[in-house]
């Protein structure tokens, strides 16, 4: 079971001392815990990836409480919060001494869509028998004014490199990876604090083989724009096309070829059977428009684009739907890369064969299965002046 | 005869001069006729892959300038090239210089023409016109309507018929007796099957056999085709008929990845899966028109893997016995249909 856990799952901390880089925030939860309810709850805001809910459920741990769960998606109505939080707040752990509330990603919360969620949080906070502890990233919005004057602060910093490279080398010689050390250091350096990206990333490079050949210089700089999320909520969430919708991508800094990418790698999270068919034959319908402004330079498609890509995939349920989804970072053009940096040599070797043969290029990587068979000769490997790294490459086919 | 030296099969055995090209008799007769007269138009080379294109432009060449033909020959590949301007780079710093000999002017080989747009068409159209005094074009292609018709006007337009079965013998005969090779007949049958008319893959097949054993079998090679088959694509539909959505489309990367596959050769393999499919047959029909309606938003769209994605979502639906048509799902006569896969 645990096999199939994403990395950022099956490695994460469980105690205090597993948590790496955060030291002065642990600190501040020990005394949070000892002034309880002084203030009654605690904010930890800061990037993505730095570890705000590690903390939470390491502190659960070590102070073995039992943990409940909100997400930014269960505010949706005052009473939902009323009924699970409610109960637990006046009734005492049936297991354990104390309960601990965490309120994950609390600037997920909408003020218009999530009517009542703010004000009933504060409620909470006031009746809470037991600490709350709530994660933000950007916790800094004047809607947050009353929340952030109940709590204390902690804020978090990125976590520097040479840790997340620590922890890095600990997972890959547990799960048995050959990564070269300079990839290790390059998805580091990369993730710019963010371990969970950096987990992420290395997740996928192993699964990829080979990793050890990749061009440290090269991996994809990290997107941390948290607005897409936001957006991708909305698209997904709602089946109402009204002027939110429409505007939905203004806030995104991003190019409409990136916003695909998303889109296209977290339809099926939120889509299955008509809805999938459905959604991604808008967004087939958009790439078409795009080839064709690519085409005729007929800018004008764009509003067909950008439709297509929020309307047009909200549209395809029928209903609104509720819960929390963690969205994924496309993965798709890093496959690409990582596969073109594996498949240099092969194209290094059919361009000498393509230009000796008369033949495309393109030809002889499509043909590179019966191609590589007739490599094996070494005349021919001498007569097509292969050198030695392509001819080591031809060797550890098969 | 003569052979080029090469370990290459179909390099060593590609035929020098006129007389040794099998097949495409017409053909080669005109030709020759041209060339004799050392003057010859602007040439377009139709026709399948392996039945002698290239081959016959390099005898061309031979045949005009003689040891001197490096000199006076270009040879590029419209799919290689990065776009018109390169090509029209290419052509500029080659046509220069003049002719070097008897022959007046230079020959530029534009292999698989019809990888260019209609707009790289329009301007290797001008610069065909630029450089008639210096250069003559031989243009190669598989299908003669993907060239503009001002560029065809502009050419003698010679059309490849797929090689027949006799003529790939005479090779492959050639072949065997200077390579001592023992080929059963219904080796070479297994041969030609595999090759589907095309001469270069035959040779290459045959060499890849001999690797193996000179003593060829029709095992060893259906061993060797087997071996050189590219992933099969049944089993990203069958994921998606399944419902796995998921593992689908990573099948579907992974092959289009790790074998340079593309999207149009793919979206080609799917549609003659479709009818090997266990599914309602009013089903197949559906799933192929959908087939072809995604073929057509690959030419037009930009990222064939978005398109690719999208018609294996429609499987998953066809899967559940239901498609998508004009955006509304529709029921697929439910009473005959057998379901699974």
């Amino acid at each position: 079971m645990k096999e199939n856990l994403p990395w950022t799952e099956k490695y994460r901390a469980q105690f205090f001392s597993d948590i790496k880089g955060q030291d002065i925030a642990i600190q501040r939860i020990k005394e949070f815990l000892k002034n309880f309810p002084k203030k009654k709850s605690l904010i930890l805001h800061g990037p993505c990836g730095v570890g705000k809910t590690s903390l939470v459920h390491a502190t659960s741990n070590e102070t073995e409480s039992e943990l409940l769960e909100l997400n930014a998606s269960d505010f949706r109505d005052k009473k939902k919060i009323a009924d699970i939080v409610g109960n637990s707040i006046q009734q005492k752990s049936l297991f354990k001494k104390s309960k601990l509330i965490l309120i994950d990603e609390v600037d997920g919360i909408s003020t218009t869509k999530d009517r009542g969620g703010l004000t009933e949080l504060l409620g909470l906070i006031e009746k809470s028998y037991f600490p709350i502890l709530i994660t933000a990233n950007n916790i800094w919005d004047k809607k947050f004014n009353a929340l952030r004057t109940k709590s204390e602060m902690v804020q978090l910093k990125e976590i520097d490199y040479k840790i997340i490279l620590e922890v890095l080398r600990k997972v890959s010689t547990k799960e048995n990876l050959n990564v070269s050390a300079d990839v290790l250091t390059a998805i580091s350096v990369k993730s710019k604090g963010d371990m969970r990206a950096a987990l992420n990333d290395l997740q996928i490079i192993s699964q990829l083989n080979e990793t050890s050949i990749i061009n440290p210089n090269e991996i994809n700089e990290r997107n941390k724009e948290e607005s897409i999320f936001t957006a991708l909520q909305h698209i997904f969430k709602n089946s109402n096309i009204d002027d939110s919708m429409i505007k939905v991508f203004d806030e995104v800094d991003m190019s409409i070829d990136e916003l695909f990418l998303w889109i296209e790698e977290n339809i099926p999270l939120e889509y299955k059977g008509e809805e999938l068919a459905k959604a991604y034959n808008a967004l087939s319908k958009a790439d078409v428009f795009r080839g064709r402004i690519y085409r005729k330079q007929h800018w004008r498609f764009l509003v067909y684009e950008y439709f297509l890509l929020s309307g047009g995939i909200a549209a395809s349920k029928d209903y609104n739907k509720t819960g929390f989804t963690s969205y994924k970072k496309p993965s798709r053009i890093l496959k690409i890369w990582l596969n073109n940096q594996r498949t240099m040599k092969k194209k290094s070797i059919c361009v000498k064969y393509a230009k000796h043969t008369h033949i495309s290029i393109k030809r002889a990587m499509r043909d590179f299965l019966l191609i590589k068979i007739i490599l094996q000769n070494e005349k021919i490997r001498k007569e097509l002046k292969l050198d030695e790294e392509e001819i080591n490459y031809l060797n550890k086919l098969d | 005869m003569e052979y080029y030296d090469s370990e290459v099969w179909t390099e060593k055995y590609r035929p020098k001069k006129f007389e040794e090209v099998v097949g495409q008799e017409e053909i080669v007769k005109r030709i020759k006729a041209l060339v004799q007269s050392n003057n010859i138009p602007h040439l377009l080379l139709a026709g399948p892959a392996g039945t002698g294109k290239s081959t016959l432009a390099l005898i061309i060449v031979k045949e005009l300038f003689g040891e001197s033909w490096r000199e006076n020959y270009l040879e590029l590949n419209a799919s290689d090239e990065r776009g018109i301007d390169v090509v029209r780079q290419k052509v500029k710093d080659f046509a220069r210089t003049r002719a070097i000999g008897n022959v007046p002017f230079k020959v530029i080989f534009l292999d698989e023409a019809d990888a260019l747009t209609r707009e790289a068409q329009q301007a290797l159209r001008r610069t065909m016109e630029n450089y008639t005094s210096t250069c003559r074009f031989i243009l190669s292609c598989n299908y003669s309507s993907k060239i503009l018709d001002p560029i065809q006007s502009r050419t003698v337009v010679f059309r490849f018929q797929l090689l027949e079965k006799k003529d790939i013998k005479k090779r492959i005969d050639l072949i065997s007796e200077r390579e001592g090779l023992i080929i059963s007949s219904s080796a070479f049958d297994a041969l030609y099957e595999a090759s589907e008319g095309d001469c270069r893959r035959v040779i290459n097949l045959l060499q890849a056999t001999a690797s193996i054993s000179p003593n060829i079998t029709p095992d060893l090679v259906n061993t060797i085709v087997s071996k050189a088959k590219p992933s099969d694509i049944r089993i990203v539909l069958d994921y998606a008929l399944s419902g796995d959505f998921a593992n689908s489309r990573e099948k579907l990367l992974d092959i289009m990845l790790k074998e340079s596959i593309s999207g149009q050769d793919i979206i080609k393999a799917i549609q003659k899966e479709v009818w090997n499919l266990k599914i309602d047959n009013f089903l197949k029909v559906k799933l192929t028109e959908k087939i072809g309606e995604i073929e057509f938003r690959l030419v037009e769209g930009s990222d064939e893997f978005i398109q690719l994605e999208s018609l294996i979502a429609s499987f998953v639906l066809a899967g559940e016995g239901k498609v998508l048509s004009n955006g509304k799902v529709e029921e697929v006569r439910s009473e005959t249909y057998k379901g699974g896969i």
